[in-house]
């Protein structure tokens, strides 16, 4: 399928109060793909993803949808793109109701009820069981769910799902994840996403885009470190984390300075090592684990202190090491292995 | 002590024999308070929904008058409405005072405040993520209006029930518009405060066994609502 952009953006700037701005100078994204946003909180992901969904209208710069520019009047093209909250709001109605609103909005009544149900299958919620309850007849990831049923069954060109996964259990994140994959294969919808979730984000995109202080700074699946850096002496810069441990860096070119750690210069060992010249040894705990799309690889994510770090490990390494969610492990990498942004 | 226990025996007796008097004064409450509900209703829910989700300049003040008129004194609104139609008053040749339309249109004036202040206090509160949530799926102008409205629906629901209560319960406005006229205008209240003051506690005894059901059925619908908004 020859591809097209499908948002074109140029200088796009939008403020929140004083301090924060998102600033995107210019950003492509092409139909069909399946792009990741990925960041701390505050670095302009949900801000971001607003924008592309046409909630909120850029204050400078501008976003083209389709070759046409986004603007107040040009109703028609933003029903193409529906987003999914970080916290579903459900409709004070039925679950049924909840997921035929949109089609009802476009007054598409045909065939109504088997579209509902079959939305509602793609999420893993029984409509013989789910139909008729009431909105506040859910769980946390049964709500998430119906929410993105909400969603799928308007076949929309582009899905935007921001933070889908975090308050959701793993079995509705997997759902999550096989629902979205689905929909992109079946429909040819392009999907945007944002999460803290890593793994989550590499498994279900195609591209990870690194978001930082409003700006995009880089792509892939990349460890941010982010300060602030005390000075050490020596060129050495520590951070403390949560459990005590201390992170190394060299050189921030401020102490305020983010950067990043590439998962391939992350080696993890099963026991602590002992005489090596690595600054950064730090303990922690494997989170999760998952099959990196493009190269094969494993994606561990490892919780160190608060600190999540991502490693990328060859599937036989992954075995060697008898790697499984919960392991204690130590993440080693230098302490000049850090690039500033 | 007797007397009150015997008026209390009474005023069974008429509720279940059906006097005639007696009920005529719950239907004439009945049907001025539907009246003054009903208008209150189209007046003040759209009013209360556009003070509430809409910013403008003067909101807050316009806001406060309202609230303000929250607090008015029944004796007040009569006051006015009867200086307003009766025979030397602007609108005096629509000859409604001491009937049930004047009640009606002066009880309309004391409740709708609380149709509009509540009603804006219930949309104010939707959620944040409503509007977001409809737009992302679709929802343009008035649909968003509408099913905002829908999302508030329980709240405004206390709003009218709140406001019905009032209707009921007040006496000021049917004793100084309506006149207390027996058959015509004379309502639950109108006819408590007579009777009382007739020494009759049968009569009072059973209108008050009335309207404290009313007060009842009200109360608990408010409980209700307020649980699931």
């Amino acid at each position: 399928m020859a591809m097209h952009p499908l948002y074109q953006i140029n200088n796009l700037k939008y403020r929140y109060g004083q301090h924060f701005e998102l600033d995107v100078p210019d950003l492509t994204i092409e139909q069909g793909s399946s792009i990741g946003f990925a960041g701390s909180n505050g670095s302009g992901k949900s801000t971001l993803l607003r924008l592309l969904a046409f909630i909120d209208l850029p204050e400078e710069g501008d976003i083209r949808f389709d070759g046409a520019l986004v603007a107040k009047n040009n109703g028609g093209s933003k029903r193409d793109v529906t987003m999914l909250l970080q916290e579903p709001y459900l409709l004070k109605r039925s679950v049924f109701e909840n997921v035929a609103f949109g089609l009802k909005v476009r007054n598409d009544r045909k065939d109504i009820k088997s579209r509902v149900y079959g939305a509602m299958e793609l999420v893993g919620m029984f409509p013989g069981e789910f139909a008729r309850r009431r909105w506040h007849e859910l769980s946390g990831g049964e709500a998430q769910r119906i929410a993105l049923a909400s969603r799928l069954i308007l076949r929309p060109k582009v899905l935007i799902l921001d933070e889908p996964t975090a308050s959701v259990d793993q079995q509705s994140a997997r759902l999550i994840k096989e629902a979205i994959i689905e929909c992109r294969s079946r429909f040819g919808m392009s999907l945007i996403i944002a999460s803290h979730d890593r793994v989550w984000l590499n498994s279900a995109t195609d591209m990870v885009k690194r978001m930082h202080e409003g700006r995009i700074v880089g792509t892939g699946a990349e460890n941010v470190l982010s300060g602030p850096w005390n000075d050490e002496g020596n060129g050495l810069y520590a951070k403390r984390l949560a459990d005590g441990q201390t992170l190394f860096v060299t050189k921030p070119p401020q102490v305020t300075a983010a950067g990043v750690v590439n998962p391939s210069d992350i080696v993890i060992s099963v026991f602590e090592p002992d005489g090596i010249s690595t600054r950064n040894i730090l303990h922690g705990i494997v989170t999760h684990m998952t099959m990196e799309r493009d190269s094969g690889d494993i994606l561990i994510e490892v919780d160190a202190g608060g600190l999540s770090l991502l490693s990328r490990l060859t599937p036989s390494a992954v075995q060697g090491l008898q790697l499984v969610p919960g392991k204690e492990v130590w993440a080693l990498f230098k302490a000049s292995a850090v690039d500033w942004y | 002590m007797d007397y009150i226990a015997q008026g209390f025996i009474r005023s069974i007796e008429l509720l279940l024999s059906g006097d005639h008097e007696t009920y005529s004064a719950i239907f004439t409450t009945l049907r001025i308070s539907s009246l003054s509900i009903i208008a209150s209703l189209i007046i003040g829910i759209p009013f209360g929904f556009l003070l509430g989700y809409f910013e403008f300049p003067g909101k807050r003040q316009v806001r406060a008058v309202v609230d303000t008129l929250l607090a008015l004194p029944t004796v007040v609104v009569g006051l006015f409405v009867y200086a307003f139609i009766s025979r030397r008053g602007p609108c005096g040749e629509l000859g409604i005072l001491f009937t049930i339309s004047g009640i009606a249109v002066a009880q309309t004036i004391l409740i709708t405040p609380i149709v509009i202040s509540l009603t804006a206090t219930a949309v104010e509160s939707l959620d944040r993520r409503l509007r977001a949530t409809l737009v992302a799926l679709g929802a343009r102008g008035r649909q968003i209006l509408i099913t905002s409205l829908m999302e508030a629906r329980y709240a405004v629901l206390v709003a009218a029930v709140t406001a019905y209560g009032r209707a009921i319960s007040e006496v000021g406005i049917s004793m100084m518009i309506g006149g207390n006229i027996k058959w015509h205008t004379r309502t639950i209240t109108t006819a408590i405060a007579l009777e009382t003051g007739k020494g009759d506690f049968a009569v009072g005894m059973a209108l008050g066994i009335v309207l404290l059901t009313f007060a009842l059925v009200v109360n608990s619908s408010l409980t209700l609502l307020k649980k699931r908004s």
